[in-house]
């Protein structure tokens, strides 16, 4: 029997204690109950248990936070965590121990794999984010630094991902903020633009790419602006300036080995 | 929908009150989560749009709790998590008064941990048989078979038929 009217479960008044009856058998279970003490009494001392319990533990949802549990703290401190002098210098060497092949990727005659293309593509949507918002004098941000929190969660949020914002005042450049960026499929992408001391302006470019995607540094430029590319864990990032290619290297070294600690 | 940080965040409290629950100390407890945080962090963009993160991270935190009992066991270390740090504790005085529990409470520590975990995600964490079903990978049979066993175990200790023992009244 499906019908309204098919003998109640056991599974039912547990539901009906728990608020998760099926809509329409409501009736059907108040009329057994009504029908049958003995059952009306467990279901009554089920739903006292209930209450009890959520009662007794109803302290520990409304107490403030502690700092340890504060989320976007944690996205940040994932970043900030025990930084030393080796994973830069290791990241380093493999730069230079990939350097050599890097150029394969743009090689003419070569069939395009998914990597290729994820690159090409990468390196496409950084030059060309810089070009247009890094020559911006009034908005080359929607968020600034000043509101650092509220960055990390926004673009976390649309990226899905946790985006941690480099420091790079190793290199002389300080964070103005940050914007969306949309890519040609519809997803979200973000640009951090930074600046130094002199206001060259600096832009880091992350896309969240396929997750099985990986690519070594490659370097890319279009006129005067130089820069970076690589895919490490399904995120891409590109490091954009107008700068000689061995900064922008250096600052793609910081870049890397801080997301590679956030990671 | 809100961002998946947003929901995430909007779960840490309810995250904390299950954790408690289960260790009874809000230190250790605090630890749990912190760690399924991290974790949850770490695997965010697993996440998809229309997921609800609530079960999710609930059976992160659930796994994390598990794997942390079976190493309590392989030290030989089998008591309660409560009751190893309970000496060394440092629970302000109002954290105090809200672990002082009445005799139903201490009803629920007397169940098998399996028993109790499905009644603390299905009657204080709101979770559907569906969802618990999940968090815990077990057939939804046996979270109905579970939730009927602790709710019958605590009604017969409540009634009196079954005292529970004595020794872990404070």
């Amino acid at each position: 029997m499906t019908g309204p009217d098919r003998p109640v479960t056991e599974e039912e008044l547990h539901a009906y204690v728990d608020e998760q009856l099926d809509p329409g058998r409501g009736q059907a279970v108040e009329r057994y109950l009504r029908d049958h003490s003995e059952a009306a009494q467990t279901v009554a001392a089920w739903a006292a248990q209930r209450r009890q319990i959520r009662a007794s533990l109803a302290h520990w949802s409304k107490e403030p936070l502690p700092p340890k549990l504060d989320l976007i703290r944690l996205v940040e401190s994932r970043l900030l965590r025990r930084r030393t002098r080796w994973p830069i210098a290791a990241s380093i060497v493999l730069a230079l121990a990939l350097g050599g092949s890097a150029g394969w990727f743009f090689a003419a005659g070569q069939p395009v794999n998914r990597t290729q293309h994820a690159m090409s593509v990468l390196g496409q949507q950084a030059i060309a984010t810089f070009m247009v918002y890094a020559n911006d004098p009034h908005h080359p941000i929607e968020v600034s630094a000043s509101e650092r929190e509220h960055l990390v969660q926004w673009l976390s949020n649309r990226l899905k991902r946790p985006v941690v914002l480099p420091d790079l005042t190793a290199a002389g450049y300080h964070l103005l903020g940050g914007r969306l960026l949309a890519t040609e499929r519809g997803s979200a992408a973000a640009l951090l633009m930074y600046e130094n001391a002199t206001g060259d302006r600096l832009g880091i470019v992350v896309r969240p790419m396929a997750p099985e995607l990986k690519a070594p540094q490659t370097d890319v430029s279009e006129r005067a602006v130089n820069g970076c590319i690589w895919i490490e864990k399904g995120l891409g990032f590109g490091v954009v300036a107008e700068a000689p290619d061995e900064a922008i290297d250096r600052i793609s070294d910081l870049v890397r080995a801080q997301a590679k600690e956030a990671a | 929908m809100p961002g998946v940080l947003t929901r995430v965040e909007a779960c840490i409290p309810a995250l904390r009150r299950y954790a408690v629950a289960l260790l009874r100390n809000p230190q250790d407890a605090d630890d749990l989560v912190h760690d399924c945080l991290v974790r949850a962090l770490g695997r965010l963009h697993t996440i998809r749009d229309e997921t609800d993160v609530r079960p999710w991270l609930f059976a992160i935190m659930h796994n994390l709790f598990i794997s942390q009992l079976r190493q309590a066991k392989l030290r030989g270390n089998t008591a309660p998590l409560s009751e190893q740090t309970e000496a060394a504790s440092s629970l302000s005085p109002g954290q105090e008064a809200h672990l002082q529990w009445g005799d139903l409470m201490r009803g629920l520590y007397t169940l098998p941990e399996e028993q109790r975990t499905v009644l603390l995600l299905v009657a204080v964490e709101d979770l559907s048989y569906a969802d618990v079903a999940k968090v815990l990978d077990v057939p939804i049979g046996t979270v109905m078979s579970r939730l009927s066993r602790a709710r019958e175990r605590l009604r017969r200790i409540m009634e009196g038929e079954a005292q529970p023992p004595l020794r872990r009244v404070k």
